[in-house]
């Protein structure tokens, strides 16, 4: 009986914080239509479980019991240039606290092939409240209920973007009163049209709960490249959900390196909508002290063939909690698909955890799917074949982490974020005590 | 597709029920209905000793507060488990003159199997004669375990006989509340087996439920628990290839498995129940069980082989508990559906002391639009360092309305661990059955081979009779599929 109070006073906590949130924001009639309908699928689906099978390896009671303050949009902030990569300096959205800042932000290499707008077209609100319907990630409905605005990119068709976008998500943080915002975004890409796309995700300071939701409708034959860094300070929470729509001979090729925070989730729902459709989704991760990155992976195979790959890579050390549930549908009928899914853990410590789920489900019959999960450790016998070149055993185990995990990284098709990454993710890797 | 081919899947089907298996109502079964009275009621007609009536009870209590799990990936009407009677004294079968009254596909089966004549006769429940009482034969096997001390009887009997040996064992490795079915056939089990091997014992031969007397039908909550103590080995044998009928159509079985220091318990399972109506689905038999093996002494190992082709809906994950250090544990298993066939099965390998190490092969075949999903678990604790996994799940699909999936679940907490997992999915395609075909090779003996090379891993671990007819047994049920 206590149970049931106690779970019902957390949602309702959020539904209160929602009351507050629409006084403040006085959304206009489609935000308040996807606000509505985000939040009955809320309550429906209500906070998950231990047993949840979305969330079996994330424990998110402690996020769902904390009282978090709306973040308020105006804040000025500064220093945001040494986020931003070189190359992107005039091609960058700023967004503070989950809110497009147009002053921030720095459109003029773009302008003229890219339409950034707010949410207004009948079409798009459609597709929004349509994708709600079926939203089964409660944190998924939660962004979309406090979403005080969503931005939709549109990249016309045929558009050749020449600089790569870069997207820079902000939060000022609160260490007495954790924040929380939501960053909405729609990406339109249109026929035959090419974007590349880094989104980072920063934060000021501990102390905030980014819960960030974005679609992605490629159309046909058209190619994105989207990198995502996430580098939020330890203490806060950093949540997205990645929902992509791939149309006929269209690519989505994808890069996650999260660098871990008390807790970061990651969800990726991929449709492979008609024939040729392909998408690479990459990731990796390192982890020390309590840090925790969960991946949650489905990808549907709605047409024949289509492609997909995935390859993850976790590092793992002290009290590290990692987990991957991924899932690959093939649809009856969609034939010749091409379906890969390959998970990697290298775990460095006893008081680590490293849990996998890769699922396949397959409905038609001639069809090439595999996937794989391996656990284990620096192979001993490298490491003595490094120490009698001469190299002591420290720096002999640092070099194999960090090439197991660079193999990720220099996936990644942008020089100016592998390099950072090799002096913020994998600099994790060597102060370490192996 | 020839009548000949499309005849072999009838076989396979009611046509044994036209024989109908007829029931005689007789006075002691139960009405239907399950409550406390009744628990007690089948304790006391038993004439249990007091701890059964309380482990029964327990297990009663828990079960009325669970759920029908909704994980599994299966679909079928609700049970109701108020019409349902939970004793009954044996059911006696129509028994036949002679093998010619058998239905002539039936005996086709049969050869295709390579059944012995006299098992034929047993199978298809025809008289037999003196010289081939399967009574006598199983008296000689059980004079020549009891010279060596190995107790193999009825678990009923068991309950009379060795009582203190049953209350030490029963219910540690499956918990009376350990799931929906498993509690609920510790609440109203009837009978099984049970087998308790003395330590530094080799069994001399490998112990088969078929052996088992006065058993010919132990309903449908059946109760297996082997004990095999120090230094011991022996293999257990479960099923047959040749098709069984019921009329029960739920079954929920409970196996436990115990082994001490350097034991060795191998497990082989085939099954092969009524599936349903091949067109609806309907009327098969639903095959709900809990196997659990634990290692409890150091260097002991569980094996566990299955080779499961019947059932219309297959829930079943037989499992190893790998507590005592340097234990082992091996899941074995070809799945096989047709029709319109569910199975959700796969094993859990739980780590938990040191250098513990386990493998898995499993096998899955769906042809038709039948649906087969391997579900594992592999969790290492945080004290079995050095542990070892390796698992490997295949899926052959046969025909484009069939689906095969695999959800593996990996948990690791220990760093010293190496866990390794690999899937993949194939057919048999017509172009492979053409290629033998050109090469002057028969249909049957292609699709034989296809078969054979994919399952070869796990047949190789059946003991060898069972093998044989195991093989066969997936070819005769393929023929009709492919192409």
């Amino acid at each position: 009986m206590s149970d049931t109070l106690e779970k019902l006073t957390e949602e309702t906590a959020f539904l209160d914080l929602h009351k507050n949130f629409v006084e403040e924001n006085k959304p206009n009639s489609a935000l308040s239509a996807i606000h509505e309908s985000a939040l009955s699928r809320f309550e429906v689906l209500g906070f998950p479980h231990s047993k949840h099978e979305m969330y079996t390896y994330v424990n998110t009671k402690k996020l769902a019991a904390t009282a978090f303050a709306v973040s308020s949009p105006s804040e000025k902030i500064d220093l945001i240039d040494k986020h931003i990569y070189s190359g992107c300096e005039n091609s960058c959205l700023v967004f503070v606290n989950g809110v497009l800042d147009q002053t921030l932000s720095r459109l003029q290499a773009i302008e003229s092939s890219v339409k950034i707008s707010s949410l207004e077209e009948k079409d798009d609100v459609d597709t929004l409240l349509v994708s709600l319907e079926n939203e089964n990630d409660v944190f998924a409905c939660l962004a979309n209920a406090f979403c005080a605005d969503v931005t939709v990119v549109e990249i016309p068709d045929k558009g050749q973007v020449a600089v790569p976008i870069q997207v820079l998500f902000v939060s000022t943080g609160d260490t007495s009163r954790p924040e929380m915002h939501s960053p909405r975004l729609l990406w339109k890409v249109g026929k035959l049209a090419e974007v590349k796309v880094i989104e980072k995700f920063v934060g000021m300071q501990e102390g905030y709960f980014t819960n960030m939701v974005q679609d992605w409708k490629v159309a046909e034959g058209a190619g994105v490249i989207l990198t995502q860094v996430q580098s939020d300070p330890f203490g806060a929470w950093n949540f997205q959900k990645t929902r992509v729509h791939i149309k006929r001979n269209a690519r989505f090729h994808s890069a996650n390196a999260s660098s871990g925070s008390v807790l970061v989730h990651n969800h990726f729902e991929v449709r492979l909508e008609e024939e040729g459709a392909e998408v690479i989704l990459n990731g990796v991760s390192v982890l020390k002290g309590k840090e925790q990155v969960h991946n949650f992976i489905r990808i549907h195979h709605e047409a024949p063939q289509c492609i997909s790959h995935q390859h993850f890579k976790n590092v793992i050390n002290d009290e590290g909690r990692s987990s991957f549930d991924g899932t690959v549908i093939v649809n009856q009928g969609a034939q010749l698909t091409n379906a890969n899914q390959l998970i990697n853990n290298l775990m460095l410590s006893d008081d680590c955890h490293a849990d996998n789920k890769p699922n396949l489900m397959i409905f038609a019959d001639d069809v090439k799917c595999a996937h794989g999960a391996t656990i284990g450790q620096i192979d001993e016998e490298q490491l003595f074949y490094l120490q009698t070149r001469g190299l002591s055993k420290k720096f002999a185990k640092e070099l194999l982490t960090r090439s197991f995990a660079e193999s990720i990284v220099q996936t990644i098709q942008f020089p100016e974020v592998v390099k950072e990454l090799n002096n913020t993710l994998l600099k994790k890797l060597e102060v370490e005590n192996v | 597709m020839s009548d000949e081919q499309n005849s072999v899947s009838d076989l396979l089907e009611d046509n044994q029920y036209k024989y109908g298996f007829t029931t005689d109502v007789e006075s002691d079964t139960f009405a239907k209905g399950l409550n406390e009275d009744v628990v007690r009621a089948i304790s006391k007609k038993k004439n249990e000793p007091e701890f059964m009536l309380n482990f029964r009870l327990k297990a009663y209590a828990k079960w009325k507060t669970m759920k029908e799990p909704a994980w599994p990936n299966v679909h079928y009407p609700s049970i109701d488990f108020q019409d349902i009677s939970y004793y009954s004294a044996p059911k006696k079968k129509k028994v036949l003159e002679s093998l010619d009254e058998v239905d002539p596909e039936v005996m086709r089966t049969f050869e295709k199997l390579g059944i012995p004549l006299d098992e034929q006769k047993k199978l298809a429940n025809v008289a037999v004669d003196a010289v081939f009482d399967s009574v006598s034969v199983a008296t000689t096997h059980k004079k020549k375990l009891m010279e060596q001390g190995i107790i193999f009887c009825p678990i009923s009997e068991a309950l009379q006989d060795y009582p203190e040996l049953v209350e030490e064992y029963l219910g540690t490795v499956v918990p009376v509340g350990d799931n929906y079915y498993a509690a609920l056939n510790s609440a109203v089990f009837t009978d099984g087996s049970f087998v308790y091997i003395p330590p530094d014992t080799i069994s001399p031969m490998e112990i088969s439920t078929y052996f088992r007397i006065n058993t010919e039908e132990t309903g449908q909550f059946e109760r297996t628990l082997i004990i095999c103590a120090e230094n011991s080995y022996v293999s257990y044998l479960e099923g047959c290839t040749a098709p069984q009928f019921d009329t029960n159509q739920l079954h929920a079985a409970v196996v436990e498995l115990v082994t001490m220091d350097n034991a060795e318990i191998k497990y082989s399972t085939v099954q092969n129940w009524y599936a349903g109506d091949k067109e609806t689905g309907k009327g098969g038999i639903y095959n709900f069980v809990t196997k659990r093996g634990k290692c409890a002494g150091e260097n002991s190992k569980i094996s566990w082989t299955q080779v499961e082709t019947g059932s219309a809906i297959t829930w079943k994950y037989p499992s190893c508990i790998l507590q005592g250090d340097n234990s082992s544990g091996e899941f074995y298993s070809v799945a096989l559906t047709n029709g319109h066939m569910q199975a959700d099965t796969g094993t859990k390998m739980i780590h938990i002391g040191k250098n513990t190490r386990s493998s898995i092969i499993s096998k899955g075949i769906s042809a038709d639009q039948s649906s087969n999903s391997y579900r594992g678990q592999v969790k290492i604790g945080k004290n079995a360092t050095n542990a070892r996994n390796y698992s490997q799940c295949d899926s052959m699909l046969v025909g484009d309305k069939s689906s095969a999936h695999t959800f593996p679940y990996i948990e690791t907490a220990n760093s010293s661990v190496q866990v390794e997992h690999e899937a993949a999915t194939s057919k048999i395609s017509e172009d492979q059955l053409f290629y033998f075909e050109s090469r002057g090779i028969s249909r049957e003996n292609a699709i034989e081979a296809v078969i054979s090379g994919f399952c070869k891993d796990v047949f190789k671990q059946l003991p060898m009779e069972f093998a044989v007819e195991a093989q066969k047994l997936l070819t005769l049920k393929l023929e009709d599929s492919v192409g």
